[in-house]
């Protein structure tokens, strides 16, 4: 069980922590209270782990080239624009 | 490029010069959600001096600062629309309406999230006003099911053990589980995971509270967790006894 022994009570509440702390929005001492739970707490450690597994996992996932065509359709409207608007 | 023909996709032909009200006027929107003004990432601004810059020295500019976040918005606008075809549409807009009002853009600050409020709102308005996909008119009640059931599986969804598991799920069933969960946690999750934005540039990209966005990324990261592991255990990668809370074993 770790050494959280009110997992569940304020689990959600201590995900939303570690959430936090991943999205660089923790005050400067919510950010020492974390990381020293964190140090101590096995569950919010491997809890901590994963959710960076899993910003990893969607980022590399998720990670898409434009078509060439695209790009050259894009640019092709904006010098067409050019000449429109004169 | 000079040489290439003007036959540009068109097919999104709606009426989309309506739908720039939205974002061109991005300096207003920035105070809507919190007190500080924008969050102003210093950039080579190097004396721009907008008002007297010709069209030509703009498009130069635009192409020269914007053109560099086109994969990026393609990804984005590839978890808007559902389709290659569609999401190409969506950026070709976005860039087209980006270019009109970067007249407006103020030099210096966050270009990135500038575009991203463009394309999002591209992606509203176009696909609003299509209905094709009636955008997500359901997703209460699917958010209600799947948010029940994220809620009942133990509070990871996932344990570290099976954190491994997740580098194994091929990139589709990533896609696949991201495009389960309802837009808006998916858009929130996605410009906060992979994009890297900060609570108050997703508030204002979305236009909605700080508030807002922090519970729809809770939301939104519970879900995903849950569908993630939905697909680990489909794959094998990890049991479904282990995914289960200690009520359901």
């Amino acid at each position: 069980m770790g050494d959280c022994q009110s997992l569940g009570d304020c689990d959600d509440q201590r995900i939303g922590r570690i959430y936090e702390y991943l999205d660089g929005a923790l005050s400067r001492e919510d950010l020492g209270e974390i990381k020293a739970h964190l140090d101590g707490c096995t569950d919010c450690a491997s809890e901590y782990d994963l959710e960076c597994v899993i910003r990893s996992v969607v980022k590399r996932s998720c990670k898409e080239a434009a078509p060439d065509t695209l790009k050259a359709a894009i640019l092709s409207r904006l010098h067409e624009g050019r000449s429109a608007a004169v | 490029m000079q040489t290439l023909s003007p036959t540009a996709p068109l097919k999104l032909s709606l009426s989309i010069d309506s739908t720039v009200m939205n974002i061109s006027e991005p300096e207003q929107t920035a105070t809507s959600a919190d007190t500080e003004p924008d969050v102003t990432t210093v950039t080579d601004v190097a004396d721009v001096d907008v008002a007297n810059e010709s069209a030509e020295e703009r498009r130069v500019r635009f192409e020269r600062d914007a053109m560099v976040y086109v994969d990026q918005l393609y990804s984005a606008a590839m978890r808007m629309a559902r389709n290659p075809s569609d999401a190409e549409d969506l950026v070709q807009e976005a860039y087209t309406k980006a270019f009109s009002a970067f007249h407006q853009y103020k030099p210096g600050t966050n270009l990135k999230a500038w575009l991203y409020r463009i394309l999002t709102n591209t992606y509203i308005n176009l696909y609003r006003k299509r209905q094709r996909e009636p955008l997500q008119s359901n997703a209460d009640s699917v958010e209600d099911w799947q948010l029940a059931r994220a809620e009942s599986h133990t509070s990871s969804g996932l344990r570290s053990a099976e954190a491994d598991a997740l580098d194994h799920l091929p990139d589709s069933d990533v896609k696949s589980a991201l495009q389960a969960i309802p837009e808006e946690f998916r858009l929130a999750v996605y410009f906060a995971d992979v994009e890297g934005f900060a609570y108050k540039e997703i508030s204002e990209i979305m236009n909605t509270p700080i508030g807002t966005v922090m519970s729809r990324l809770h939301r939104g990261r519970k879900l995903l967790r849950d569908m993630l592991a939905d697909y680990a255990v489909d794959r094998g990668y990890i049991k479904e006894a282990d995914h289960m809370t200690e009520t359901e074993k």
